[in-house]
């Protein structure tokens, strides 16, 4: 019969690929995506300027640039971070301190804020990841130090989490001088005194958040959960090749799907590479019963929080010990370390809680998911804030812009084997798909 | 407005949509009186934009001048004291007053200070319903007072209030 | 293949698993609706358009009305409402909603003690 001609011959593939695989457990070749045009990342030239194809929705449609200069997660790319500068601050500047001060609070810059807490009722939300600076005046320093401090930091601490701002060119020198000027006006009374705080909540050093999301299960609370709906629809349907899943995959997805999204991401040796169940779905619809379900789309968003719902409550248990997914690990423990995009960030920079890192601390007004926490296993989540639901691959898609990344594929290898690292550390816990955030 | 007039706004809304859009857009920008605008959107479809409004003048526009009682003690009005993001907010108003035959909780209004139109929504009960508690998500356009005012049906008006701070993304989203 | 965005108006309500007769319940619903806000022109006017959004809710039970409510562009895409039910018998209940666009959406929930 078709289906078992099929396997067999899967399985001789299979058992080829496998021996290939064991003798190299280097990065894997280059990927042919199957995401969404949206979602491949694709650079083109519009009127001679380079533009990067990314999404036509919020969030993504508020950062337009295109940082193709700036290094990226991709192996082979192995262009340096940008050299750390040695300056001194220009005489032919006059400082404005309140100039200084719009720049602080600029949302198309830093904002600086984001970080560093500054006085002023009207600053909100402002983050505690940078030190407070509300009566930084009072320390007195020489301004080229501070000068210095803000256009390239790295130069006093190489492992810092603040962007090199001069650097990199996203605060002009002029513009730095002026923040220079403000911030010799955060004194204190007496000094090193901020004003009393007048509301708890504006400090993110005392700012409370309790998550309000509700039961992420409750399709009147997740509209997420009513995706799922959609997906054993799908599961019905036949594709292009006159099948429908359910013919494979008997006992629908209760029964054939159950555990089955707890090793994932997993290596799949038939296409030599780390893959989540996004990943997999591109290519096995095609390959059996003919549906597409290229990355990104709604089906295979769907078909993903459906099939995953099907483990929840069932530990994570993906494979982190075989030469293939130990390589992989590595690889996405090395991506998550590295600097990359123009404010030359890793992963690490807000998703740890090492010394002067941002984990569990306020990055403006979000508080930043720490990566020990393990958090891989509540996605696809649904977003409250653009009515969506969200894989791991669009968060990552999304995180690159703020630090001006170009977007890989959302399914390139290396956002599986950084997805792998991540899910790594939820290892044993119970699966809860899908969730629900802001 | 009742739900008839709103039933017969339909008939006259697809007849008005044939005139196309620009037509009722000429008409409603010219004027640019407040009340003359309201007028003229009462003719306009459904979902037409309404003028922007200062929370005084809902209060106004609603209540007229009637007194409004603090609500503390009878109201409760549960909102997030920190939203994630302004575009779902979920509140709880819940007042401790009779719902009887004869005394009973009206009308539930939700009001955000500084929406471009303060009433997020009007819920009427019944005593049929048991209990004056009613939950919805709604907007913030930023850090607001959300206030909750609940209308016996012998039109006693009772207000609580909160401020709910609206959160802006860090890492923009 | 759903277009995102397309399934407007999927209705879902939550009724406790067990009733007892005369007891107020909270019913939970969503119906799924993108709540259009205002787009605003380069002068910050509101563009005029008949902006698609849920403007009203009935919820009725065994026919007979309990509440309503007059909802805005100022509630939640995919509205929530969670509200009381005092049930002194068994029978249907029915929400339904209505919307700028003149479509209208219902739900109905079955409650037995």
């Amino acid at each position: 019969m078709r289906p078992g001609i099929l396997f067999s011959l899967v399985g001789s593939v299979t058992v080829t690929a496998l021996a290939v695989a064991y003798a190299q457990v280097a990065a894997p070749g280059p990927w042919k995506s199957r995401a969404i045009p949206e979602a491949q990342g694709e650079v083109k030239e519009v009127d001679g300027k380079k533009v990067q194809l990314r999404y036509k929705e919020g969030p993504f449609t508020g950062v337009p640039q295109e940082w193709g200069e700036w290094r990226t997660y991709v192996y082979n790319d192995n262009r340096p971070a940008p050299q750390v500068s040695r300056v001194s601050m220009p005489t032919n500047v006059k400082g404005d301190p309140k100039e200084g001060r719009k720049l602080f609070l600029n949302r198309t810059k830093g904002p600086c804020s984001g970080c560093h807490l500054i006085q002023g009722d009207d600053v909100w939300p402002a983050g505690n990841i940078g030190p407070d600076l509300s009566t930084y005046g009072d320390r007195n320093l020489p301004d080229d130090f501070v000068y210095q401090m803000i256009y390239d930091a790295r130069l006093f601490f190489p492992n810092t989490s603040m962007p090199p701002w001069g650097t990199v060119g996203i605060f002009k020198p002029e513009e730095i001088v002026h923040i220079v000027a403000f911030l010799k006006t955060q004194k204190g009374n007496p000094p090193f005194v901020p004003p009393p705080e007048k509301d708890p909540d504006r400090n993110p050093f005392t700012r409370k958040l309790k998550y309000y999301f509700g039961d992420n299960l409750d399709p009147t609370n997740n509209p997420a959960v009513l995706l799922a709906d959609d997906a054993m629809a799908d599961w019905a349907k036949k594709g292009a090749a006159g099948k429908a899943c359910g013919e494979c995959h008997a006992g629908g997805p209760e029964k054939s799907m159950k555990g089955v999204a707890t090793r994932y991401p997993k290596h799949i040796a038939k296409y030599g590479r780390v893959m989540s169940i996004e990943d997999f779905l591109s290519v096995h619809g095609p390959e059996t019963t003919g549906v597409e379900m290229p990355s990104e789309s709604q089906a295979n968003l769907n078909m993903s929080v459906l099939i995953k719902m099907q483990s929840n409550g069932m530990p994570v248990n993906v494979d982190l010990t075989s030469p293939e997914g130990k390589g992989a690990l590595e690889r996405g423990k090395a991506n998550f370390y590295k600097r990359v995009g123009q404010r030359n960030h890793s992963c690490a920079d807000c998703h740890t809680d090492d010394p002067g890192k941002g984990a569990d601390k306020f990055l403006g007004g979000r508080l930043l998911g720490n990566v020990k926490a393990g958090l891989t296993n509540h996605f696809p989540t649904w977003r409250t804030n653009f009515g969506k639901v969200w894989d791991m691959r669009k968060r990552m898609q999304w995180c690159m812009l703020p630090l001006g990344m170009n977007i890989l594929p959302a399914d390139s290898v290396e956002y599986a084997e950084l997805e792998l690292y991540l899910t790594s550390f939820s290892q044993g816990k119970p699966m809860n798909v899908p969730g629900i955030r802001h | 407005m009742d739900f008839k007039t709103r039933e017969q706004k339909l008939t006259r809304r697809s007849f008005l949509s044939k005139l196309g859009a620009v037509g009722l857009t000429g008409v409603a920008v010219s004027l640019g009186l407040g009340s003359a605008m309201q007028a003229l959107a009462q003719s306009a479809p459904l979902g037409a934009p309404l003028p922007s409004e200062k929370v005084e003048d809902t209060i106004k526009r609603l209540f007229g001048g009637r007194s409004i009682s603090p609500g503390n003690g009878k109201v409760k009005l549960e909102a997030p004291l920190i939203a994630e993001n302004g575009s779902v907010v979920p509140v709880t108003v819940e007042a401790n007053l009779p719902m009887t035959r004869d005394k009973y909780v009206k009308s539930i209004y939700i009001i955000s200070d500084k929406n471009r139109r303060p009433l997020n929504a009007k819920f009427s009960l019944t005593p049929e319903a048991g209990k004056a508690s009613i939950s919805a998500n709604i907007r913030l356009a930023e850090t607001t007072d959300v206030r909750a005012i609940v209308e016996m049906n012998d039109g006693s008006l009772y207000m609580v209030k909160e401020e709910v701070k609206v959160t802006v993304g860090g890492c923009g989203g | 293949m759903a277009e995102v965005g397309a399934d407007i108006g999927r209705v879902r309500i939550r009724v406790p698993s067990t009733i007892t007769k005369g007891e107020v319940i909270r019913v939970r619903a969503l119906v799924t609706h993108p709540m259009q806000v205002l787009s605003f022109d380069k002068s910050k006017k509101p563009i005029e358009k008949n902006y698609h959004f849920i403007y009203k809710i009935v919820v009725t039970y065994n026919g007979k009305e309990i509440l309503q409510a007059e909802t805005t562009q100022a509630v939640s895409q995919n509205p929530f409402v969670a509200f009381p039910l005092k049930v002194t018998e068994p029978g249907k209940l029915v929400i339904t909603f209505m919307d700028t666009h003149g479509k209208t959406y219902e739900g109905s929930a079955e409650i037995k003690f």
